[in-house]
């Protein structure tokens, strides 16, 4: 197990990268910070309509988005990805309603038809074309945070290496195949972290009634199926934007933990939306430094202190925990029942 | 019969692959007849495993997704699908080789504990099923997805990361073969023997467990076995695309039959297919994984279903839409002739085609596309050539059908609904035509066999319609039961 | 005897004109003609799947029609929402949503902010009002799973009064709910009557129908009778509505339903 789990060091893994690999360690910190903040925010409004994992098909389905711009030999610049997974977001959901609406088939069998049909479409695409152009399928897929490809050499942020990586100025670390830069990338996921929550902030009451409440939403004349499909459509547009830094695969996580940690802790949706940032940037700083100590994927690391944040909340959440549960239990065998009554609860 | 377009649609589909396979993938030079050949012939052993293995993984993964899509469970497979990843590369590190059966139970352990993490979620939050759901399906793959990287870093390490989240049917083995075979036909025999149980759970959970069905075991039971055919299938088609394997060729099996035991069946069987022909093109082709071709072609049978499928097929549904929408049309031709007809008091038998677009308010060509219709449907023939139109007997009896029907629906409509009589002629107009004769029994019944209309006109009643061969008596036997 | 040309007549509230409505292909409601007066109080009355709760769904503009119109003092509804107040059925809410009393009562306000707007002072003191006439205002800052039924009913309401419309459409508002919030509702209803408001209220209960409301509305797929309660409740038309007899309509319904 020794070859598994390497020696912990303080020095190393916590204290150096904040010092000497500094700059690295900023951009690649703030990419997942902006990464989980604008697909944590956008993930609420998922769940809060009981779609969470449509989420998860669309960064699927974004994937043949992208093999068909391969395909067509485009330049994958921002543009032309951003259209392409606009493109494959709205494909997806229309898919998914002509299935379930002309045929007898449920909604959860055409999600699951429609995504891997087009995700399976994508990854076909992506291998024809994987000889000719520099697209990768396992930093699309899952992305690697820290690639710095010199010529066809992997390197993955290593504290030892870390140095060699930040004698190169930031504006020449390249990402591999794309020819992206990477600080642009991150600036770039800025703007959409902060473009999701401009947009949450503005249009507020809109989405709220419309996920609460679509009869009144429609009485009070919003229209809930465009909201619907422009929710879908930013989706669409997050979560290509996150594809860079943490994959497809690992969008889905961004998308839900955040979100569902923060509804473990709170009842108001402003509280819930805070926190969500807030589980966005100790994920990512946690994360990061998992990552530097196991020398693992980044991304993945990102997910996994994500999640533990989430069973931290699940057993100590100061109402809803399993140890306040538990703990209610032992006392309610000791004290008279309270008077106020609860509407049991629907299971769906 | 009417299986015919789908069948038709498949042999197509079939024929084509090999040709496709040819435009998107680098095929070596013998030509595709000589590599079919080769392929179905078993004498290559990692060819024969290649096959072995689609058709077994078609086959779990098709009986069981039978089941998931009933229950709506998609998206649960989807998340254990995802969730055996940890448990896959824990089964490799085991050995540091990819030994199957360490692989397998690895994946199980992993699949059956993301089952039970989103049931307790479900319990004791106020998080609902999907939120659950994705919360495993995405922290069990992160985890995954961690240790599977780790591992490519780790000295002596042979695995291949592509070929766990997107297949290889080439790197079966003979241990592999083994250890599906021995699942699938677990998988089946289980299905076998517990066919009642299942079904009964799968349809209405709270029914069996008042008549005493052990259902929550009966659930776990199921959730094994789904983790099994996540495992068969998992190194042929690759983590992400499994529960693609589960759900697309029973969704497909969902379309064409309403009895769950031939679901099952069709499910299994486009479930072999599919694997078989995915795994045909990835033999033709070198540079393409397994498992999408498998999706894709799982997709086209769906594809297939959902335009041909006789039943619920969208094609299918448009085709007899049309050809109800005809006869609809020539009813109401029918109709028009013999409201021409009555306007004149039955006078005479045939009815120039002016009249008749006079009385639809229709061109003289629209009028002479009806008449030929009905001519073609033995309902009527042409007269003065071609411009008088007679009603054969055929022909006359449907017309007071159609009649009688739309004034018996006004009579009841305005009489026991009490709706005004001007709002009654368009509800009637569509009821006329879908009027089955015991409603029109009661109909009449209820009505105490009435003679008029709301309008005052003649209903037609059962002398005029049974009097078959000479529809045009004196004028008393066409007023309804005035000769009573 | 000279007409004043600067006075206008108002078109009636709610106007139904052979209304026809399908639900899943299968034809619900048939020919519905209906004229509704302002200032009314009309319960709508008749066993179950009698299309009462369509009724209210159709006139919302919330089910495409087969035939017919509907208007909403004379105007397509699309028109006129603003003046429209809808109370649910409580379970077509998710209860668990992260919102408090106060949140779900302002969403009442949204219909006249903007697009962008965020509700003001003045609406978050009409909701307080609203609150406050429900005997909801202590519970403001909870969330709302937190509530009984009958708790749960009189947050609609208030949700309902804060639209400040003219005509209110209220799905079986009485289900469920303790004698208390019973008797509250009531109450409500006849101020808001008194104030000239117009109320469509789908009830299931007979004997309390009588109680409750100026004029019922028999329904059974079609519209059996309407006017006045005391004209309207006796035997024999409660008989054709609850009585069995139009099984035709039933079978009918479902040959159209199969053959299209």
């Amino acid at each position: 197990m020794n070859e598994l789990l390497p020696v912990f060091e303080w020095q190393q893994h916590v204290i150096a990268p904040w010092t000497t690999g500094l700059k690295s360690t900023l951009w690649i910190v703030l990419m997942g910070f902006f990464v989980a903040t604008a697909c944590g925010l956008l993930g609420n409004y998922l769940i809060l309509r009981r779609m969470a994992l449509v989420g998860d098909a669309i960064s699927h389905s974004v994937l043949a988005g992208i093999g068909v711009a391969v395909v067509l030999a485009l330049q994958l610049d921002t543009v032309t990805l951003f259209i392409a997974a606009l493109a494959a977001g709205m494909v997806t959901t229309l898919i998914i309603e002509i299935i379930h609406r002309y045929t007898r088939v449920k909604q959860d069998a055409a999600i699951g038809i429609a995504f891997t049909s087009l995700f399976a479409l994508g990854v076909i695409l992506v291998s024809i074309k994987s000889g000719k152009v520099h697209i990768d399928t396992e930093c699309v897929l899952y992305g690697e945070v820290a690639l710095v490809p010199l010529e066809n050499f992997k390197l993955s942020l290593t504290p030892a290496l870390a140095g060699v990586i930040d004698k190169l100025p930031m504006s020449e670390v390249y990402l591999r195949g794309n020819e992206l830069v990477m600080a642009p990338d991150v600036v770039r996921m800025g703007f959409v972290a902060l473009a999701v929550a401009l947009l949450i902030w503005v249009f507020y009451k809109e989405l709220l009634v419309s996920s609460f409440d679509p009869a009144l939403a429609f009485s009070l004349g919003i229209n809930a199926t465009f909201v619907h499909y422009a929710l879908m459509a930013l989706l669409s547009v997050v979560v290509v934007s996150a594809f860079e830094s943490v994959g497809a695969i690992l969008v889905v996580a961004m998308l839900i933990l955040p979100g569902a940690t923060a509804h473990l802790l709170s009842v108001r949706l402003p509280v819930i939306l805070a926190l969500t940032v807030l589980h966005a940037a100790l994920g990512t700083l946690l994360g990061f430094h998992l990552a530097t100590w196991l020398n693992c994927s980044i991304a993945g690391a990102f997910v996994v202190a994500g999640m533990a944040l989430f069973l931290l909340a699940w057993l100590l959440s100061p109402h809803d925990g399993l140890l306040a549960q538990w703990h209610r239990r032992r006392n309610l065998k000791l004290e008279p029942p309270e008077e106020i009554s609860r509407t049991p609860r629907a299971r769906n | 019969m009417r299986h015919l377009p789908f069948i038709a649609g498949f042999c197509l589909l079939a024929a084509a692959m090999p040709a496709w396979a040819d435009r998107i993938g680098d095929i070596s030079e013998t030509s595709v007849i000589e590599q079919a050949k080769r392929f179905f012939s078993f004498r290559d052993p990692s060819v024969r495993y290649a096959l072995i293995g689609s058709i077994l993984l078609g086959i779990s993964c098709g009986l069981m997704g039978g089941f998931i899509v009933v229950r709506k469970m998609a998206l649960f497979g989807d998340t254990l699908s995802h969730a055996v990843l940890p448990g896959v590369a824990l089964g490799f590190l085991w050995n540091m080789e990819k030994d199957p059966v360490a692989i397998f139970i690895g994946a199980t352990l992993a699949g059956l504990l993301g089952g039970a993490m989103v049931a307790l979620i479900r319990q004791t939050t106020r998080l609902k099923e999907d939120t659950a759901l994705g919360i495993v399906l995405a922290s069990f793959f992160a985890v995954g997805i961690c240790l599977l990287t780790r591992i490519q870093k780790m000295p002596g390490n042979k695995g291949g990361l592509d070929e766990f989240l997107f297949g290889s049917a080439a790197s079966i083995g003979r241990s592999d073969i083994i250890l599906m075979a021995v699942v699938t036909g677990l998988a089946v025999l289980l299905v076998g023997l517990f066919y009642k149980e299942l079904l009964v759970t799968s349809f209405d959970a709270a029914f069996a467990r008042a008549a005493g069905f052990p259902v929550n075991i009966i659930n776990y039971a199921l959730t094994l076995l789904l983790a099994f055919s996540v495992v068969v299938a998992l190194r042929a088609v690759g983590v992400v695309l499994v529960s693609a394997m589960l759900i697309t060729p029973a969704a497909a099996a969902y379309l064409l039959t309403d009895r769950m035991h031939r679901l099952l069946g069709l499910a299994a069987l486009f479930g072999l297919i599919s694997g078989v022909m995915g795994a045909f093109i990835s033999f033709l082709t070198t540079n393409i994984p397994t498992g999408p071709l498998m999706v894709m072609a799982a997709t086209m049978v769906f594809a297939l279903a959902f335009f041909f499928g006789p039943r619920h097929g969208v094609l299918m549904r448009w085709w007899r839409q049309k050809s109800r929408s005809a006869r609809v049309q020539r009813e109401n031709t029918l109709k028009a002739v013999y409201h021409v007809l009555e306007a004149r008091e039955f006078d005479g038998e045939g009815v120039s085609l002016r009249e008749l677009a006079e009385r639809r308010r229709e061109t003289l060509d629209e009028a002479r596309a009806q008449s030929d219709a009905l001519c073609k449907h033995h309902m009527a023939t042409l007269h003065d050539d071609g411009d008088a139109i007679h009603l054969t007997p055929e022909g006359w009896q449907r017309a007071c059908e159609i009649v009688r029907n739309h004034r018996l629906w006004e009579l009841y409509l305005t009489n026991e609904a009490h709706i005004a009589p001007d709002h009654v002629h368009e509800d009637a107009e569509i009821i006329e035509h879908v009027l089955g004769e015991e409603t029109v029994r009661e109909l009449e019944r209820a009505l105490n066999h009435a003679t008029r209309d709301p309008h005052g006109r003649a209903i037609p009643g059962l002398a005029d319609l049974t009097s078959g061969s000479t529809p045009f008596g004196p004028p008393e036997t066409v007023t309804g039961y005035a000769s009573r | 005897m000279s007409v004043n040309a600067t006075k206008t007549v108002e078109p009636p509230p709610l106007e139904f004109h052979d209304l026809t409505v399908a639900y899943h292909k299968r034809p619900v409601l048939w020919g519905i003609d209906l004229e509704i007066p302002k200032g009314q109080l009309v319960g709508i009355i008749g066993p179950n799947g009698a299309g009462k709760s369509t009724l209210i769904k159709a006139a919302m503009g919330l089910l495409p029609l087969n035939s017919g119109w509907v208007k909403v003092f004379g105007e397509p509804i699309g028109k006129n929402l603003k003046r429209v107040g809808y109370v649910p059925q409580r379970e077509s809410v998710d209860w668990d949503f992260p919102v408090s009393v106060m949140d779900v009562v302002l969403m009442g306000r949204y219909g006249h902010l903007g697009l962008m707007r965020r509700p003001s002072k003045k609406d978050r003191n009409i909701a307080r009002d609203c609150l406050e006439k429900v005997k909801m205002l202590p519970y403001a800052n909870r969330q709302i799973s937190n509530l009984s039924g009958g708790q749960q009913q009189r947050v609609f309401l208030a949700r309902a009064l804060a639209q400040e419309s003219d005509i209110y459409f209220m799905d079986e508002p009485f289900a469920g709910v303790d004698a208390a919030t019973e008797s509250a509702i009531v109450t409500i209803l006849h101020e808001l009557k008194a104030k000239g408001k117009t109320l469509l209220v789908v009830h299931h209960d007979l004997p309390t129908a009588k109680e409750y409301f100026d004029s019922l509305l028999l329904l059974n797929m079609r519209m059996v009778a309407y006017g006045p309660t005391e004209e309207v409740f006796k035997y024999d038309l409660l008989q054709s509505t609850y009585g069995g007899r139009l099984t035709i309509l039933s079978e009918v319904a479902e040959a159209v339903r199969e053959k299209s």
